[in-house]
């Protein structure tokens, strides 16, 4: 893989995506006996008892993060599971809002879930089709992109089967093959490469390299360190929804790797001071956003419109 | 358009976490990004941008209802027969019931008919009642899929609800030949279209406002049904308002409710050959575009919210 002339910085690269200073928190049940002892207001916990709810406990699943994304940059997430890794990618989707912070993006950014089914009753060749028109392609453009789609996926004759027989894997390549139809420019990956077989990952990383040629940003979640190293330029390593280290995709993996070697070992102080040194060596990153000047401020008196009808464009903007 | 500077972490900042205030010598990085070229994801657009999101997504809708619709009825050997069996078969049933053990026609001219009308309009309100306020829940996949506006959902459930309003309607046509009463059909019948119009107005408006409560307060969907069951006996399905000329206070409420507007247009259209009175016309269109414009903006308001699990 030509990674190392993907390292390189682009001083003219673009900013797809800016993620400011994003925090995202969840009431949950849960059933923590802990929980359940807490002191509360008596009527609470008996008509918790009545109803038989649990306790609602709030989870910070992200919490300060800030990045921006250029384009031609292919970005992994590390971070041990629960680390708030998927969240961050739905947050950059915008399928969830988060509870501080905003999101901004070029053009509208295409997920690649796990768990999204379709339509489980429909065949794999319906699905292609409910899926583009989902993504907002017209069904002209739709159907010129099903055999294309079709080919990516690879299923052979099983594209005509009904969705709910696929194994996980074959569901996997369906989902970014459609998702990868629309040619998006910000594409997020979520783990959906894990379960395919060696020739079906030949034929996504080349999709993949051809999208970021494109000038287009792509984000890959996964738990292999390796897979990270060898497929991306930049890699963010998050833990417990806060973010640890983002960097070049090589001194990140490492790290990680290291530390989660220490885990596995059960060496815990080993471990800290691994992310603590990640925590000390990072460069903070501040987005800041700033709202366009306004052109009209002052227009030369040649290109001016005529009195009237200016005054009826000021009266539109207000 | 971006440009990088190195500010100082100076004490007007706030720490990011704790670990700043205890490596009080990080570097920080300003990245500006303007608004001009990014925008904000995920963020409610204007009523006038969702309007025309949502007519492009016409197509996904269509599609979605059509496949849905099929859908229900793949796994069985008869398979879209069953689209048209059902309805006639429940039109057997009634007048099996009705017609022939009860003989109970209560007074109304046509009873059949009146009947086969009520039921079969009333089964559409249900159906897109029921499923819009489950439509955010079961479109879940859907949502955390797919950037689309959310209303898809809500108005899909509709469409849906319409394709299979399609073949129930012709086997309440074809009943109401077959029956052994007299219609008077006249040029009042081609009014029946419009009265249907303005109750599909009506429905998705009631859709788009219960989806988004269902969707706040998922505890609904187990008193819509009780609901439903007072609106059946209050829309005058299988009885005539006439039962209650010495409440005149049922009365009132009943006619102002608007599916008993509908079935009673609808009845004037089909049975008695009378264009429905101009009263009719103008608390039925108030009450359809009264309810879409509420529910469409009571939906819309909310449009961040519904990925949230």
């Amino acid at each position: 893989m030509g990674v190392s002339d993907l390292a390189v910085a682009d001083p003219f690269a673009q900013a797809t995506v800016a993620v400011q200073d994003v925090s995202v928190r969840y009431r949950v049940p849960s059933t923590d006996a802990a929980e359940r002892k807490r002191r509360v207001n008596p009527v609470v916990r008996a008509a918790r008892t009545v109803l038989g709810n649990d306790p609602k406990v709030t989870v910070r699943a992200l919490s300060g993060i800030s990045f921006v994304a250029k384009s031609g940059e292919q970005i992994g997430l590390v971070g041990q599971n629960g680390s708030g890794k998927s969240t961050l990618l739905r947050i950059i989707a915008g399928l969830e809002n988060p509870a501080k912070g905003r999101v901004l993006a070029e053009s509208t950014p295409v997920l690649i879930g796990v768990n999204a089914a379709l339509v489980p009753d429909l065949s794999g060749e319906e699905n292609i089709r409910l899926g583009c028109l989902a993504m907002g392609l017209t069904p002209a453009q739709a159907e010129a992109a099903v055999p294309e789609v079709k080919e990516l996926a690879g299923l052979g004759k099983s594209i005509y089967l009904p969705m709910k027989t696929y194994s996980s894997g074959m569901g996997a390549r369906l989902r970014f093959a459609i998702a990868t139809a629309s040619n998006p420019h910000i594409l997020l990956i979520d783990e959906a490469l894990a379960t395919g077989d060696a020739a079906f990952k030949e034929r996504s990383e080349a999709r993949m390299q051809g999208l970021r040629k494109s000038a287009g940003t792509v984000f890959l979640v996964s738990h292999a360190a390796q897979t990270i190293e060898e497929s991306c330029t930049r890699a963010i390593w998050l833990n417990h929804g806060r973010l640890v280290l983002d960097g070049p995709a090589e001194d990140v993996a490492l790290r990680y790797r290291k530390w989660a070697w220490a885990m596995a070992k059960d060496k815990p102080d080993e471990a800290r001071t691994i992310i603590e040194t990640a925590f000390a060596e990072r460069e903070q990153t501040r987005v800041q956003v700033e709202e366009p000047r306004s052109s009209r401020l002052y227009t030369a008196r040649h290109v001016r419109p005529p009195m009237t009808s200016r005054r009826r464009n000021q009266g539109d903007k207000t | 358009m971006t440009y990088e500077a190195d500010v100082q972490q100076g004490a007007g900042t706030r720490p990011a976490d704790l670990y700043a205030e205890l490596f009080g010598k990080q570097a920080s990085t300003l990245e500006v990004v303007s608004t001009g070229r990014l925008s904000q994801v995920g963020a409610r657009p204007p009523v006038r941008t969702y309007l025309s999101q949502l007519w492009k997504r016409r197509h996904f809708l269509w599609a979605e209802a059509r496949a849905k619709v099929t859908s229900g009825t793949r796994e069985t050997l008869l398979g879209q027969a069953w689209l048209v069996l059902k309805p006639m078969l429940d039109g057997v049933a009634y007048y099996l019931i009705f017609g022939k053990v009860l003989g109970a026609d209560m007074g109304i001219p046509n009873f059949l008919g009146y009947l086969v009308i009520g039921v079969f309009l009333f089964q559409f309100t249900t159906q897109c009642v029921t499923g819009g306020a489950k439509a955010i829940p079961s479109g879940r996949n859907l949502i955390r899929a797919f950037t689309f506006p959310r209303a898809s959902l809500p108005i899909s459930v509709v469409l849906r609800g319409v394709l299979n309003l399609v073949p129930t309607l012709a086997a309440m046509f074809v009943l109401l030949l077959v029956l052994p009463e007299q219609e008077h059909w006249t040029a009042a019948a081609a009014l029946f279209p419009a009265v249907l119009g303005l109750q599909v107005v009506f429905v998705t408006g009631l859709s788009l406002l219960l989806a988004r409560a269902a969707a706040a307060v998922p505890d609904l969907n187990q008193l819509i049904g009780v609901a439903m069951r007072f609106w059946l006996y209050g829309s005058a399905v299988f009885f005539s308002i006439d039962r209650f000329s010495n409440f005149p206070w049922i009365v009132g409420v009943m006619e102002a409710n608007p599916m008993y507007m509908v079935l009673n247009a609808a009845r004037d259209t089909l049975l008695y050959g009378v264009v429905p009175a101009m009263s009719t016309w103008i608390g039925l269109g108030a009450w359809s575009l009264g309810t879409l414009l509420i529910g469409f903006l009571v939906f819309w308001r909310a449009e961040e919210s519904y990925g949230r699990v």
